[in-house]
């Protein structure tokens, strides 16, 4: 007999991730002071790489209830968890705002802002005009408007469908289900609306007089690629007393890395989608961003994005025998959230650095600092519950699961 | 496909208690028995219609397309019009038969036959746009890149209109393979059902001698798995190849990136509507409302109210940047879409397609087949005009003002495009005479009895009422007391 309780270890993993969180902020403040610049891009590198993550697992379990899916009952606990450290994210935004400046050139209609990577080129007139023109949406009051608006819709969510969840473990009330199926669909849309716009807010804006209609798709694309490969990781791992990860069929395995393989089709797909449309039109104002990623320094970057980010876990995922490989399928994963750390590099580093791709020691302290205390917190909301909706109706459907 | 372990929580897919044979009988009654009134009224009206688009076509064909509305600045209006819209009502069989099969979504077995052969008529109708708008139909063969003696004349590969064909002759081809493969085991039924005359002659050759031992169902199982695992990228990429017509252009209103996945989304949605049209009417008439129930309906109507959703984000999402990007021709075709001379249109699509679906958040709404039906007609009248718009609202006021124009479609334009619904339904007519519409092989798994023990006794439960727990308390399992014991319930190894 297995007997699932409580749980109550990760204790250790919790420390250590948040001391490894406190340390990497601690050490990227230390950098700001002394090169404020590369350190913002760092941190904003940092911060959209975790918040997609966080993000992403709140629309995930959104879509499972609307969609009524039972096989991943299981698997939905790990999904709210992740999408509950969200909270954290509030605070970690507040330097990004306050240091906007630093890497949001339409900061101030983009009077001072002096191009990093050249000797002091400034925009032009014709430029300050187009700035101008977008100024009522780029503008730093309405930034933190955007941010408390995004905030308050991913709590909510995040916490109402988790809070009734968790209900449900005590109490096993059906209507709870019932609450959670009807109260999923209508957040979708502010969901999609908000990640959308945060998209373009912290990453396109970057460049603030390009743009891509299809930008906020791509950012929630590779986000949601890698929440998945979080989730694959974290339940491969979950082997100890009370984590479900020992009563995961590989069923559910052979599913993850199904998704695995379709949602690394769909990132690919919506980059070669931006990539072929703006290559091909080549109109100046839009063909810039993608002239300065594949030709000159950072073209190799850009090539092996492709090669390496779709080509190669593509065709590996195909293969039946490794998504039935728990281990396997875990260090494809692993591989995937690198990739998806390269993208983010490849979407923001270009900004800061044009001249091509440069290392500053805070990309790395800024991702394991946000990373860190993303994780402790994840692991602080975990800490005293069930890692399985263990009276969720449909668990025991979920358990046995089989390849139909 | 049966061993896994079904809550009694679910609502059986077929809510009627029948037998195998019972079945069989039922899906294979409209072919057998003579076609009753109501169907041969249905027939002559839209072979009527046919005759009437074949005519126009081939008064096009001898006169020339200055028998068109088109004029030097709308160059493409209503065929590649009607062309988008027909193609994207060809998107819902694809994704009904591979994409959901793939998330074993089993309430598509009853649809699944019936929105194939609706996508390959739908294909069939989009392809004749192009074809006669070569003005020469009879070279249309040059499309295809051969070595010629054409003073070797190729095609160009830089032109989306070309991966147009190479993506369209595919999805055509592999749909065709699929529907048909799907319809061998059927096809056996039939013939074991004929007493003989050509009739079994016939049958026996397309059934490919299918014997339904269990080594033939493993085999074709595998088959129609990879088959789906092939067809689901299609459903993407023809409807991004069709968008690419349009987005790799330097036209504003047309060049935006977010068309491909906008334009694969806006074709579900649109054919998802036509096959609520074409089901509801096809239930009701053949009497399979226990087979294609409300549940399907109402599935449908959630696919087409996020699809839907796609589609408003995107129309958003384009009208943001329009502002948001300070292009001035950018802007003002935006506002010329909203306000200009075919402001009509634009709100019609408006209306339609991102008003319109909202209904269906209301269950009343969604378990009605009157308002599903009327709402469905109401979603394919505003895709049309959605593509309308793209296309006509972009073109008639291009950068040069001097050459503003208007368009107005011809008696000819709207002529063919009436008789393309003219062919559908005559197509749609006649499938519904020599084949089974529903799969007869795969209705069966669903069955009742393929639910295991519990099932029976449930398969009586109407599936009108939802499947929420919340209001069949009485289904509800045992509730589990402790967790411990929780996990004791689970186990794998005992059948529950």
């Amino acid at each position: 007999m297995i007997a699932v309780d409580r749980f109550n270890g990760g204790s250790k993993t919790m420390t250590l991730a948040g001391a490894v969180g406190i340390v990497g902020l601690v050490l990227t403040a230390v950098g700001f002071f002394t090169a404020p610049q590369p350190t913002m891009f760092s941190y904003l590198f940092g911060f959209t790489y975790w918040l997609g993550i966080s993000v992403a697992a709140i629309i995930m379990v959104a879509i499972f209830h609307t969609a009524k899916a039972k096989w991943i009952t299981i698997l939905r606990r790990t999904m709210e968890t992740m999408g509950s450290s969200v909270f954290v994210f509030a605070l970690l935004v507040i330097p990004l705002l306050l240091g906007a400046k630093y890497i949001f050139p339409w900061v101030n209609h983009g009077t001072d802002w002096v191009f990093p990577g050249t000797d002091g080129v400034k925009f032009t007139e014709v430029e300050l005009h187009h700035l101008h023109h977008k100024s009522p949406y780029l503008n730093l009051p309405f930034l933190y408007v955007r941010q408390a608006i995004y905030f308050a819709v991913w709590i909510f969510v995040s916490w109402r469908l988790r809070t009734w969840s968790m209900e449900q473990d005590t109490t096993g009330a059906l209507e709870l289900t019932v609450k959670q199926r009807r109260f999923s669909p209508g957040s979708l849309p502010f969901l999609a609306l908000t990640i959308t716009f945060a998209g373009f807010d912290w990453l396109m804006t970057l460049t603030p007089l390009w743009q891509s209609t299809i930008f906020g798709v791509y950012y929630f694309a590779g986000s949601f690629l890698a929440a998945f490969c979080v989730l694959t990781i974290a339940t491969v791992n979950a082997q100890g007393k009370d984590e479900y990860g020992t009563l995961v069929t590989t069923a559910h395995y052979h599913n993850l890395g199904k998704l695995l393989l379709a949602f690394t089709a769909f990132w690919a797909y919506i980059a070669f989608s931006q990539f072929l449309l703006i290559w091909v039109a080549n109109i100046p104002e839009e063909a810039g961003w993608f002239k300065l990623r594949i030709e000159g320094a950072w073209k190799p970057l850009s090539i092996s994005l492709f090669v390496m980010g779709f080509a190669v876990p593509f065709f590996t995922l195909l293969s039946r025998n490794l998504k039935l490989k728990p281990r396997l399928l875990a260090v494809v994963a692993v591989y995937l959230l690198i990739m998806h750390a390269v993208d983010l590099y490849w979407l923001i580093w270009p900004a800061y650095s044009p001249q091509g791709p440069s290392f500053h020691w805070t990309l790395i302290t800024s991702f394991i600092g946000v990373g860190g205390l993303a994780v402790a917190a994840a692991m602080w909301q975990a800490r005293g519950r069930y890692t399985l909706p263990v009276k969720d109706p449909y668990i025991s459907e979920s358990l046995r699961y089989v390849q139909p | 496909m049966s061993n896994q372990h079904t809550s009694t929580l679910r609502v059986p897919l077929v809510s009627e208690e029948r037998t195998l044979g019972q079945l069989t009988e039922e899906i294979c009654a409209p072919m057998e028995r003579k076609p009753s009134r109501m169907w041969w009224v249905a027939f002559a009206l839209a072979v009527v219609t046919l005759a009437v688009g074949v005519g126009m076509v081939t008064y096009e064909v001898s006169t020339g397309i200055g028998v068109w509305g088109l004029n030097k600045t709308i160059g493409w209006a209503f065929d590649i019009t009607n062309f988008v819209f027909w193609v994207g009502i060809g998107h819902a069989g694809t994704l009904i038969s591979a994409i959901l099969f793939l998330f074993r979504q089993k309430w598509r077995t009853s649809i699944n036959r019936a929105a194939e052969a609706m996508t390959l008529f739908a294909v069939m109708c989009a392809a004749i746009f192009p074809v006669i708008h070569m003005g020469r139909p009879w070279n249309a063969f040059w499309v295809l890149p051969y070595p010629n003696d054409r003073g070797s004349l190729w095609v160009n590969f830089r032109s989306p209109l070309l991966w147009d064909v190479f993506a369209i002759s595919t999805y055509f081809t592999i749909s065709a393979v699929f529907w048909y493969f799907g319809l061998i085991p059927d096809l056996a039924t039939v013939r074991d059902r004929v007493k003989g005359g050509l009739k079994k002659a016939v049958f026996k050759v397309l059934s490919f001698g299918w014997t339904g031992s269990s080594r033939t169902w493993h085999r074709y199982e595998t088959v129609y798995l990879l088959l789906a695992g092939l067809a689901t990228p299609l459903v993407l990429s023809v409807h991004t190849i069709v968008s690419f017509d349009f987005a790799t252009s330097v036209i504003p209103g047309w060049h935006t990136t977010i068309f491909p996945p906008y334009f694969v989304a806006g074709a579900v949605f649109s054919g998802f509507a036509m096959v609520l049209t074409l089901m509801i009417i096809t239930r009701v008439v053949l009497g399979f409302e226990h087979l294609i129930t409300i549940r399907h309906l109402e599935n449908m109507t959630k696919v087409i109210i996020v699809t839907g959703g796609i589609v408003s984000l995107a129309y958003g999402t384009e009208f943001f940047i329009a502002w948001y990007s300070g292009n001035p021709y950018e802007k003002f075709t935006f506002m010329n879409r909203a306000f200009g001379p075919y402001a009509w249109a634009y709100w019609t699509m408006v209306t339609c397609n991102v008003v319109s679906p909202h209904l269906f958040w209301f269950k009343k709404v969604r378990t009605s087949p009157a308002a599903i039906f009327v709402l469905s007609l109401v979603i394919n009248v505003g895709m049309w005009f959605e593509r309308f718009v793209i296309i006509v609202t972009s073109l008639h006021r291009d950068f040069l003002p001097s050459s503003w124009s208007m368009y107005t479609p011809t008696v000819v334009e709207v002529g063919t495009f009436v008789g393309t619904f003219g062919l559908f339904f005559t197509l749609f007519l006649l499938f519904t005479r020599v084949l089974p519409i529903i799969s007869i092989g795969e209705v069966k798994s669903v069955a009742a009895f393929a639910r295991g023990s519990h099932a029976p006794g449930h398969a009586s439960h109407p599936a009108h009422g939802s499947e929420t727990p919340h209001e069949h308390p009485a289904e509800a399992p045992e509730p589990l007391p402790t967790p411990a014991l929780a996990a004791a319930v689970v186990r794998k190894d005992m059948p529950v």
